[in-house]
């Protein structure tokens, strides 16, 4: 009896603990599930300025009225996404243009569907940039040779778009020391000398510039001007199956990309919605452009940079990973 | 002796909390990456009040409950299958052994690919890290089982179930709970671990955003509720131990000093 007591206690204990559980965002709903006429659609993003279109667009509507109903899911970094639309966990995701070109130089059967984000092409007044602390004798890119300079990811777009500006002062590349680190770390890294220079993009750029940093570079003006950063991406065989859903992706997709571009104030109260970014850093934020369709030019110039510094095994091929 | 620990345990704390708001205050670390204890209770308050933070507290303690009810029950069955059926255990323990070091975390790539950012990747890391706790212990409490005892019940004609009721689970069981009280912390450290992670909803994925959101206040705030969790959890599972065991000496020693 007491044994029986024992069980029932441990049992109680466990269904208490799982009754306050309630399952939100994730949770088990099916995929593409159809209910009069509305498909929805999972959608792996990072949590970042970057995609507040999508949940602009959701808002405004611009899904709805096509049919579509888009169920974000918010993964940490592009690690998670790339495997999670290949394998089907989700519709579509949002990757930089560095990473896609790698996953389709390697057969990952990924093709990019629609803009995601691009550079504001503006010199000094980009969404990212690279750099150093207050009173830092460096005063330009050449400088950084023999220095120590953070990156979020090592061989990826923020380390090409570096390098570029590195060669474009007249500097070598090789000579920079690149360490890996969240963007988030970087401020405090480099208000602690840890790092000579940081690659940083918002909101993490706002906070170094409140430290007083300066900028000595725009690394992703450098590559190309107006680059196409990220784009939304699907799997090939979703996108042969689903033509239609697709489509109507791409459609309400660039209608809200060009929505936000043009409603700075409105972007900025949906990022409210998805990130704690406190009120004052993101009245300091440098909104990127989201121009609808991408610079394919930009890319074309990125693919010769990441193929410069060996980032590719074989070379990617524009055409089938474009739209 | 109660009321003195008591006072003593919650001078500490103070002193604890009371270091953490003087640290940053005094400039020893900066105000910006270490908020004293005062603002973090600030962005505290603020959580609380947010029902999204309702929500990723349920999704973390249902990823948590569920992975440890499956990681005990799978534990238990497995650890008697082997301790019962001759050979089975030579037979596995260098499997075991193999399996058993493997972090858990090491498994993300493969829960990502599997099931992406969902429930049921918090789960598989979850079971896999909590399962081993369990059923090392089953298998070192079968291994305790007094043998006049078990040639005893043999004698008296008990068959292998009533063998396994009568003698080897109230052995096992001190064994047993131990392994559900390590569990039960593990679990939640690889609930929160794999949402920081991967990005499956719950309170480590609000810690993510709240990091990469520059939120530095809301990020320790987060933090602390996951301290505040282990905490409840341990001070549970030590419950659900005592109540269980109320019958063994372990127990009813404490009581008696």
């Amino acid at each position: 009896m007491r044994r029986l007591l024992a069980g029932l206690a441990v049992g109680s204990f466990l269904v208490a603990a799982s009754a306050c559980g309630s399952s939100g965002g994730g949770g088990a709903s099916d995929k593409n599930a159809s209910s009069g006429g509305t498909t929805t659609v999972k959608v792996g993003v990072i949590p970042i300025v970057d995609v507040a279109p999508l949940y602009l667009g959701q808002q405004k509507g611009f899904y709805s009225k096509r049919g579509l109903k888009l169920s974000m899911t918010t993964a940490q970094g592009g690690a998670a996404i790339v495997p999670g639309v290949v394998s089907g966990q989700f519709q579509f995701g949002f990757s930089n243009m560095t990473s896609l070109m790698i996953a389709q130089s390697q057969n990952v059967p990924v093709k990019a569907v629609v803009n995601g984000v691009a550079s504001t092409g503006v010199a000094g007044k980009d969404f990212g940039a690279i750099t150093v602390k207050k009173g830092s004798p460096i005063k330009s890119a050449k400088e950084l040779e023999g220095k120590k300079v953070a990156v979020n990811t090592l061989k990826n777009i923020n380390e090409t778009a570096v390098r570029e500006s590195v060669r474009k002062a007249g500097g070598d590349p090789s000579k920079v020391k690149f360490v890996e680190l969240a963007f988030d770390q970087m401020p405090a890294a480099l208000d602690s000398g840890q790092i000579d220079a940081a690659m940083v993009v918002e909101p993490a750029l706002a906070t170094v510039k409140s430290q007083g940093a300066t900028e000595i570079a725009s690394s992703l003006v450098d590559v190309a001007k107006g680059l196409t950063v990220a784009m939304y991406f699907t799997s090939t065989q979703y996108e042969q199956k689903n033509p239609d859903v697709v489509r109507k992706f791409q459609e309400a997709t660039a209608e809200s990309l060009a929505y936000a571009d043009a409603h700075p104030d409105e972007v900025r109260q949906a990022v409210t919605t998805y990130t704690k970014i406190p009120a004052a850093t993101l009245a300091q934020v440098t909104l990127p452009k989201w121009p609808a369709e991408p610079n394919r030019a930009s890319i074309e110039a990125l693919e010769k940079l990441d193929a410069q510094d060996g980032l590719f095994k074989s070379t990617p091929d524009l055409d089938k990973l474009l739209p | 002796m109660r009321g003195a620990n008591a006072a003593l345990g919650a001078a500490g704390l103070a002193a604890f909390l009371a270091l953490g708001e003087a640290v940053p205050r005094l400039g020893l670390v900066k105000e910006a990456y270490l908020p004293p204890t005062s603002r973090i209770a600030h962005a505290l308050g603020q959580e609380v009040t947010d029902h999204a933070f309702w929500t990723a507290l349920g999704d973390t303690l249902t990823g948590w409950a569920l992975g440890l009810a499956i990681a005990i029950g799978a534990g238990v069955v497995v650890g008697l299958l082997l301790s019962v059926v001759p050979y089975l255990r030579e037979a596995t323990a260098s499997t075991i052994e193999f399996l058993r070091p493997i972090p858990s975390v090491a498994l993300i790539p493969l829960a990502v690919l599997l099931y992406g950012t969902e429930l049921r990747s918090v789960l598989l890391l979850v079971v896999y890290a909590s399962f081993w706790q369990v059923l090392v212990q089953v298998l070192y409490g079968v291994q305790d089982v007094d043998p006049v005892a078990e040639e005893t019940a043999r004698s008296y004609g008990l068959g292998p179930w009533a063998r396994v009721r009568h003698v080897l689970w109230p052995t096992a069981l001190p064994y047993v709970m131990t392994g559900v009280r390590l569990a039960a912390a593990v679990a939640l450290i690889l609930a929160v671990t794999a949402e920081l992670v991967i990005g499956a909803p719950g309170l480590g994925a609000r810690i993510a955003v709240a990091e990469s959101s520059q939120a530095v206040p809301d990020m320790y705030a987060l933090v602390v509720v996951t301290g505040l969790l282990g905490l409840l959890i341990n001070v549970g599972a030590r419950t659900v131990e005592r109540r269980a065991l109320a019958w063994h000496q372990s127990v009813r020693g404490e009581v008696m000093v």
